[in-house]
């Protein structure tokens, strides 16, 4: 019995301890975000197949469209057959277009994906100096400057930043295109440039003080006295010994910005008028086509999840320790 | 770890926002009421300039864009604690009760449901639960509600679990104390603050939200004035008249940034009494 017992403990402790324990909450957590996403159909008041089709509507549409929705069966095997069919890869249907909501979604994901990549190029660039400049400078007026202006960043809606820059780059300077996208590859960037800047001058702060305070920390560490002491070239000392060591926080934040992206995603493509995923989403809700909107949230929910878990993967094999805590 | 903070105490940076914070409030009450024009009464030409009477001017269908602009703040306000009261008690429960329940399944159930909550972007999922359950501020509130409580409940859950292993509660529970009396006097006092100051910076999140919402047409409705609802239908008017949205989104911006850098200034405070 002891032994048995103690086999189980040992277990357990490689289980809390190892990735598969990552691996493993992950799938629990998709689970229970697509049984959420199940039940966020079932928030509807009344029938919902009245709600789209008016009071007008024969018997045999309704029924039809009971059908289509996925609830003209019994709670429980459509539930099982909801989850079974997202394990397939298959998060329904659009009842308007008839289409899958995958597809319709991968259709328009080339416009986000060039705005997600240049806003993470963007970052970066803004965040990487800055961070490491207001470590370095925390304690000087450069410090206080940096705390300011970023919650002043962060706290602006993104709406009215969005809407200053185009008053600014488009109408004032008429540097910008005031709306609108060009999807061929050189000259979509000059129409990616607005919207790319007000998602960076929301999320650069934000990455740049998880990294600040992560430099400072770093900065207490004794093999940063032993570098200095021992005069390590600045470039050497900056890369390897203060930003390398500190990249951890920064990328354990990586599902926080996925999902930030794509919320913000959602409001900058509509005042943009950029054709991407975000504005399908808003498409979907003024249709009121609601297993449309459900595949949404359950896709972008899963992206979030899969990000999270790619992050802790990504630390754990940077840097082994992080495995053992 | 009080928050018995006293004005004399706290830093520039909290009475910065203090501040602005009383500031648009008082404006939001005062603006409404003393002011001769109604919120959504016409009382001008459409997009009238600035002038005495009217000091932000005349939006496009011609009502005092200032009274609106105030008349705005106290309904985010409102709707902003609204928004952040009903997660924070709820969520904050949740998370102590399964904290010191001490079921190691059950607690991995609970996490997997409260990370997978937060996993969905947030406007998103407050969008898609206003979809399913119509708009209008009364939607917009329930969406909040049924998104934000998560948040809290993962703060509280995870004090609450650090809590158990700290030397205090163990002598209570060594001394034979009830577990309810533990979670009581022991556990919620320490936790609530935590929850509190979180909650600070989440309104800030929320009053965005609302307007948010408001802006994609999915919130408060107008004729109503909103932050949000406003931006968006001055919107169109950018290329001549910008101050149709520059107004209420400087002072949209302003309360934000107000309770952020209070927060901000807050936090900073307990630091260093801890210190």
């Amino acid at each position: 019995m002891e032994v048995i017992q103690r086999i189980i403990k040992q277990a357990g402790r490689f289980f809390q301890h190892s990735l598969v324990s990552r691996v493993v909450q992950a799938a629990l957590v998709s689970f229970f975000l697509l049984t959420i996403v199940f039940f966020l159909l079932r928030l509807i008041p009344g029938d919902p197949a009245m709600v789209l089709l008016g009071e007008n509507a024969s018997m045999g549409q309704v029924e039809e469209y009971r059908k289509l929705l996925g609830i003209d069966r019994p709670p429980m095997e459509q539930y099982v057959d909801y989850m079974s069919s997202a394990f397939r890869g298959d998060l329904g249907v659009s009842i308007l277009r008839r289409q899958s909501v995958v597809k319709i979604i991968a259709s328009r994901l080339p416009v986000s994906l060039w705005l997600a990549g240049s806003t993470v190029v963007m970052v970066f660039v803004l965040a990487l100096p800055l961070g490491l400049l207001a470590a370095v400078y925390h304690r000087t007026w450069f410090g206080t400057f940096f705390r300011v202006t970023t919650s002043v960043a962060i706290s602006t809606p993104i709406y009215f930043t969005s809407l200053v820059i185009l008053l600014l780059l488009a109408v004032k300077l008429d540097l910008v295109p005031i709306a609108g996208y060009d999807p061929e590859f050189p000259k979509n960037l000059r129409t990616l440039f607005a919207p790319a800047l007000t998602n960076s001058i929301l999320l650069a702060p934000v990455l740049a003080r998880i990294l600040q305070a992560s430099v400072i920390d770093t900065m207490e560490e004794e093999f940063i006295e032993a570098a200095i002491v021992r005069g390590v070239k600045p470039f050497r000392f900056m890369w390897h010994y203060l930003l390398r060591p500190s990249l951890a926080p920064c990328i354990a934040a990586l599902g926080y910005f996925a999902a930030t992206v794509v919320s913000y995603g959602v409001l900058i493509e509509i005042i943009f008028n950029l054709p991407g995923v975000g504005m399908s989403l808003i498409e979907f809700i003024r249709a009121f086509d609601y297993t449309a909107v459900q595949g949404f949230v359950a896709l972008t929910g899963l992206l979030v999840v899969a990000t999270t878990l790619l992050a802790d993967l990504l630390n754990a094999w940077l840097d082994p320790r992080a495995n053992l805590q | 770890m009080s928050f018995a903070v006293t004005l004399k105490t706290l830093n520039r940076e909290a009475l910065c926002g203090l501040v602005i914070i009383v500031l648009v409030i008082l404006l939001g009450i005062i603006v409404p009421i003393a002011s001769p024009n109604n919120a959504s009464g016409f009382v001008a030409d459409p997009l009238a300039p600035p002038s005495m009477s009217l000091p932000f001017g005349a939006d496009h269908m011609g009502r005092d864009l200032f009274v609106r602009t105030f008349a705005a703040a106290r309904l985010d306000i409102v709707l902003a604690v609204l928004g952040a009261s009903i997660p924070i008690v709820v969520g904050t429960f949740i998370g102590v009760l399964t904290g010191a329940a001490e079921r190691k399944i059950a607690g991995a159930l609970w996490d997997a449901l409260i990370n997978a909550i937060t996993a969905f972007p947030e406007i998103v999922l407050v969008l898609a639960i206003i979809t399913m359950i119509g708009g209008g501020w009364n939607g917009l509130l329930y969406a909040i509600w049924l998104s934000r409580w998560a948040q809290y409940a993962r703060l509280a859950r995870a004090k609450t679990l650090k809590l158990h292993e700290s030397e205090f509660v163990q002598a209570a529970k060594v001394l034979g104390y009830s577990r309810i009396r533990i979670m009581t006097r022991h556990i919620m006092p320490n936790v609530y603050s935590e929850a509190i100051a979180y909650a600070l910076s989440d309104f800030v999140f929320i009053i965005v939200v609302i307007g948010g919402l408001s802006f994609l047409g999915m919130g408060v409705r107008p004729p109503t004035p909103e932050w949000g609802g406003m931006l968006a239908e001055g919107r169109i008017y950018l290329q001549t008249t910008p101050r149709l949205v520059l107004f209420p989104g400087a002072i949209l911006s302003l309360t934000a940034i107000g309770v952020a850098l209070f927060a901000q200034g807050l936090a900073r405070h307990r630091k260093e009494a801890v210190r």
